[in-house]
């Protein structure tokens, strides 16, 4: 809706699936837990990362609704033990 | 296999429908004018951010957003989003709003300039034509006024 307006934006997501759904016109998809995108707290090196990795991939959008993957993953062995928690998280939200 | 969110918002609405995605009523496309590294860059946020001494956002039909300081000294930053995820950001909302990451790579030369303002309104708002026509209109000519190039939205 901004960029209807004539401002161009990156949206930086962690819901693939929601990105999909309703296409923003550049996306950047990072695999981490909806509300921690940029890592975890404290670790500022991480943050510069995945924010720098997302602006790099600025020049390479050629269309709207593109999503570009970031390939991020929120453990480094690639464990997905995290979604449990978030389910739970999420489900607090009634 | 990416994690999927709407199975789980479906089971949180229930035993109502599940919230309804909207998109905008008209797809948007608006090319960039310049590469990062010469624009001037805003972070907008969707977690209902705001500084200690501005007004707390009113969940979850709020439909008023905040002009938050660039400038990661210019106070902490408090998360009002009502949503269950809210116990790790608020450790570090940074990690949810990366102000500091962004001015790090504005002094590395990474982007051109920091907007001086940053913005944050209320995610998961159902006034979905309110948001279009009032709310969006509004933090664009927000945007407009800080001269940015390019803003970054980070859902919530």
């Amino acid at each position: 809706m901004i960029e209807g307006q004539g401002i161009p934006t990156l949206v930086i997501g962690t819901a693939h699936d929601i990105m999909t759904q309703v296409p923003p016109p550049r996306a950047a998809f990072v695999d981490h837990p909806v509300g921690r995108t940029f890592g975890p707290p404290h670790e500022r090196s991480r943050h510069e990362l995945v924010l720098a990795k997302a602006l790099a991939e600025l020049s390479q959008f050629a269309r709207p609704g593109e999503i570009r993957d970031l390939k991020i993953n929120w453990s480094p062995d690639g464990s997905r033990a995290w979604e449990d928690e978030l389910r739970a998280e999420l489900l607090r939200d009634r | 296999m990416p994690f999927e969110y709407l199975p789980v918002m479906a089971q949180n609405s229930a035993p109502k429908p599940a919230r309804i995605l909207a998109a905008p009523s008209k797809p948007a496309w608006r090319a960039l004018d310049k590469p990062a590294r010469q624009s001037r860059v805003a972070l907008l946020s969707s977690a209902a951010l705001r500084l200690a001494d501005q007004a707390p956002f009113i969940p979850r039909e709020d439909l008023s957003y905040r002009r938050l300081p660039a400038d990661p000294g210019a106070g902490a930053i408090i998360i009002d989003h009502h949503s269950g995820i809210g116990r790790v950001p608020r450790q570090d909302p940074e990690i949810a709003f990366p102000r500091t990451a962004l001015a790090t790579l504005a002094a590395q030369g990474i982007i051109g300039k920091l907007s001086p303002f940053h913005f944050s309104f209320m995610g998961g708002v159902r006034r979905h034509e309110e948001i279009e026509n009032t709310l969006a209109p509004v933090l664009a000519r927000e945007l407009r006024q800080a001269e940015v190039d390019l803003a970054l939205l980070v859902p919530y």
